[in-house]
């Protein structure tokens, strides 16, 4: 009979072994990167720890093209990892696609890109979310145009959105804003244009929130907070007589978020407005502003 | 598009196809923001039409430092680099781009790191360049009116651009980013290439700017070289050499005096229209000749024209460059042929010549116990003599040196 004492030993140990086993993963797979070693003799899936979160860590700073990623996926092609991987997202078991979708994530694997789109359609929400943040990490125009696919056939999720903005290169957003997407995509790419906070977008959102649907005038008033672009005061300042109270909200919180001289002053009229809601963001913006 | 872009141009067909069909087209209204300086980047711009304006925003001034045209592309730094960029770039006018990123652009290139580290190293040139040269050149540092000094020979294979390329070194060593090399050599003009330089622009596709632009497309068309020279490329394809007229000479020329204080033109050997619009415009000629009989008799047929159009006996000097050990011409038979006395003899100075073209180093500024360089030395005292503070304190502004012809 095994004691509680015995029992705790038992899992400080396993814990002991894990963090071991983790520190040797990390320095192997950094010996590989920085080139001092060539060959990698890690499976990707079996044993007490996570290699795929690991690998993922190490490559999420590394650009693509840099020589310590190239090394990596070098490593990990010689020893077929990532072409069973490829081979994963085909599974019948989703389990298996979400370790494939995270493994071919964490090698920045562009050549992976088309077999993990179709996951993007999955049944399980599990297998949909892995693919989608397997192609932000990826990144560059085809994970996005498979993003934007998704958001325009399933409607915008929070983590679509999210790794839609990590993937989309240069210039990529600002031409969606404008170009032929179904009704509800718009909002959503404002919003990924808003979280890369990337002064080119602010144009283009400006022209959505003065031309925009109710909802898309909501979310370039948020976009435009989150960039912290300082040109757009006088347009949220507009915003703040918006007939739709969303608006008016949506301005106020970015008002707040901004450091424009004007913005005290265009809280104030916040204080008045007729919907409950607006008022308190007015006044939550006043206290903001006080703390300061 | 791709085919016109330097680097990529050397890339094989099927690479150009593949890059090409991850290429993205995207419009923008004129005005509005390409690329913001100091944010990161993941794409290079290909204009595909339209024009677009860098500009280095130091509020409350901002600076136009480079208008680009069809052609041109910009980003690279950024996104082969991971380094914010150096420069906003708007939509001058309503512009068609073709973006490549970099994903594409890896997964492309990635199983030839070589193309990509040749792309990086054009990436890196262009960095140092727009950073040291354009933003020189537009703030007018310099107040002076540049000094023009033409470099001929008549035959090729006399070392003419080596000389060239070693004088604008010695000449920079005195005054770091006042000295341009203008290379007029057609129908191969390989200055570049020889300090290791890839130009992407040149003088000959400047023929259709407009005038507000032109200066500023000119000075964002120069090559920075890491030791101090700069370099403008006037054809980078032998056919664009016909579009180098003397009329775009002169208008350049007119441009680059007022930014450098030297400006050395490599005219190589033919006498064509641009060469003799150069002869108006240059207050010193160097007459580079080997000691070999059809280089000889060349440089004494140059001599007759040369005095003929004007140039003054003392605003030419004679460079006779040993390319053996042992001439086949000795120097007295040379001067005897020119009816002038040589100027500056360059030593037989071995295969430095080729190893410094192979490092992409000027032996002026790498190597100072090379005959060249004690040449391009002796070259550019003589003319600082001339045309430098040297000649300004003169009593009467007449120098030191100088002869008569026999």
């Amino acid at each position: 009979m095994i004691t509680a004492p015995a029992r705790a030993a038992g899992v400080v140990i396993e814990h002991a072994r894990v963090s071991v086993g983790r520190s040797m993963v990390r320095r192997r797979l950094r010996a590989v990167a920085d080139g001092r070693a060539a060959a990698i003799e890690i499976d990707l899936h079996r044993g007490p720890v996570d290699v795929v979160g690991e690998l993922a860590h190490l490559t999420a700073r590394m650009a693509d093209g840099s020589p310590p990623l190239a090394r990596l996926q070098a490593a990990f092609d010689r020893t077929g990892a990532c072409d069973a991987a490829i081979d994963g997202l085909a599974s019948r078991v989703a389990v298996h696609r979400i370790r494939s979708a995270r493994s071919v994530g964490a090698l920045k694997a562009e050549r992976a890109v088309a077999w993990v789109a179709p996951l993007l359609s999955a049944d399980e929400a599990e297998v949909r979310e892995a693919a989608a943040r397997a192609l932000g990490r990826i990144g560059g125009v085809r994970s996005a145009d498979a993003l934007v696919r998704a958001i325009e056939r399933r409607g915008a999720t929070r983590t679509l959105i999210v790794e839609l903005s990590r993937a989309a290169p240069d210039l990529y957003l600002e031409a969606a804003l404008f170009g032929p997407r179904r009704a509800g995509v718009i909002p959503a790419v404002a919003a990924a244009a808003g979280l890369r906070r990337r002064q080119t977008a602010v144009g283009p959102l400006l022209a959505l929130l003065v031309s925009g649907s109710r909802k898309e005038r909501v979310v370039a008033c948020r976009a435009l907070g989150w960039i912290g672009a300082r040109r757009s005061v006088p347009v949220l300042i507009a915003a703040i007589a918006d007939r739709e109270w969303k608006v008016r909200l949506s301005a106020a919180k970015s008002l707040a978020a901004l450091h424009a001289p004007a913005r005290g002053a265009a809280l104030e009229a916040l204080l008045a407005d007729r919907h409950p809601r607006v008022q308190k963001a007015g006044r939550q913006a006043q206290r903001r502003l006080a703390r300061e | 598009m791709l085919e016109r872009a330097p680097v990529f141009f050397a890339f094989a067909e099927g690479t150009l196809r593949a890059l090409a069909r991850r290429l993205r087209r995207v419009t923008v209204a004129a005005g509005e923001l390409i690329l913001y300086q100091g944010e990161p980047g993941d794409s290079i711009f290909f204009i595909e039409q339209g024009r677009c304006r860098a500009v280095i925003e130091k509020p409350p001034s901002v600076v136009t430092v480079a208008v680009l045209t069809g052609g041109d592309f910009f980003g690279d730094t950024a996104c082969l680099l991971n380094r914010p960029h150096q420069a906003s770039v708007y939509a001058q006018s309503d512009c068609t781009l073709l973006a490549l990123d970099r994903q594409s652009l890896v997964s492309v290139l990635g199983r030839d790191r070589s193309l990509l580290d040749e792309l990086r190293k054009v990436a890196e040139q262009r960095f140092s360049a727009f950073a040291d040269t354009t933003v020189q050149a537009t703030w007018g540092m310099l107040l002076q009116e540049a000094t023009v000094i033409g470099v001929y020979s008549p035959k090729g294979g006399t070392g003419g651009t080596s000389i060239a390329l070693n004088l604008v070194g010695s000449l920079a060593r005195r005054y770091p980013g006042q000295v341009l090399l203008l290379d007029l050599d057609f129908p191969y003009a390989h200055a570049a290439l020889l300090a290791g330089l890839v130009p992407t622009s040149c003088l000959a596709r400047l023929g259709d700017v407009p005038a507000e632009s032109f200066d500023e497309v000119l000075l964002s068309a120069i090559l920075l070289h890491s030791s101090g020279p700069m370099i403008l490329a006037g054809a980078l394809r032998p056919e664009e050499a016909d579009d180098v007229t003397p009329e775009l000479v002169t208008r350049a020329i007119g441009v680059l005096r007022k930014t450098f204080r030297y400006i050395v033109v490599d005219l190589g050997v033919t006498i064509n229209d641009p060469a003799l619009a150069l002869f108006d415009l240059t207050q010193h000629m160097v007459l580079v000749t080997s000691p070999e009989l059809s280089a000889v008799k060349g440089a004494a047929d140059a001599v007759d024209i040369l005095l003929r159009l004007g140039t003054p006996h003392d605003r030419l000097s004679v460079v006779l460059n040993n390319r053996t050990l042992k001439p086949a011409v000795q120097r007295t038979a040379v001067e005897r042929m020119l009816k002038r006395p040589v100027d500056i003899e360059v030593a037989f100075d071995g295969p430095r010549a080729d190893q410094a073209a192979l490092k992409a180093e000027i032996l002026s500024l790498s190597n100072p116990h090379s005959e060249i360089t004690r040449a391009a030395e002796a070259l550019a005292e003589l003319i600082e003599r001339y045309h430098g503070k040297l000649a300004a304190t003169g009593s009467n502004g007449v120098p030191a040196i100088g002869h008569e012809p026999q």
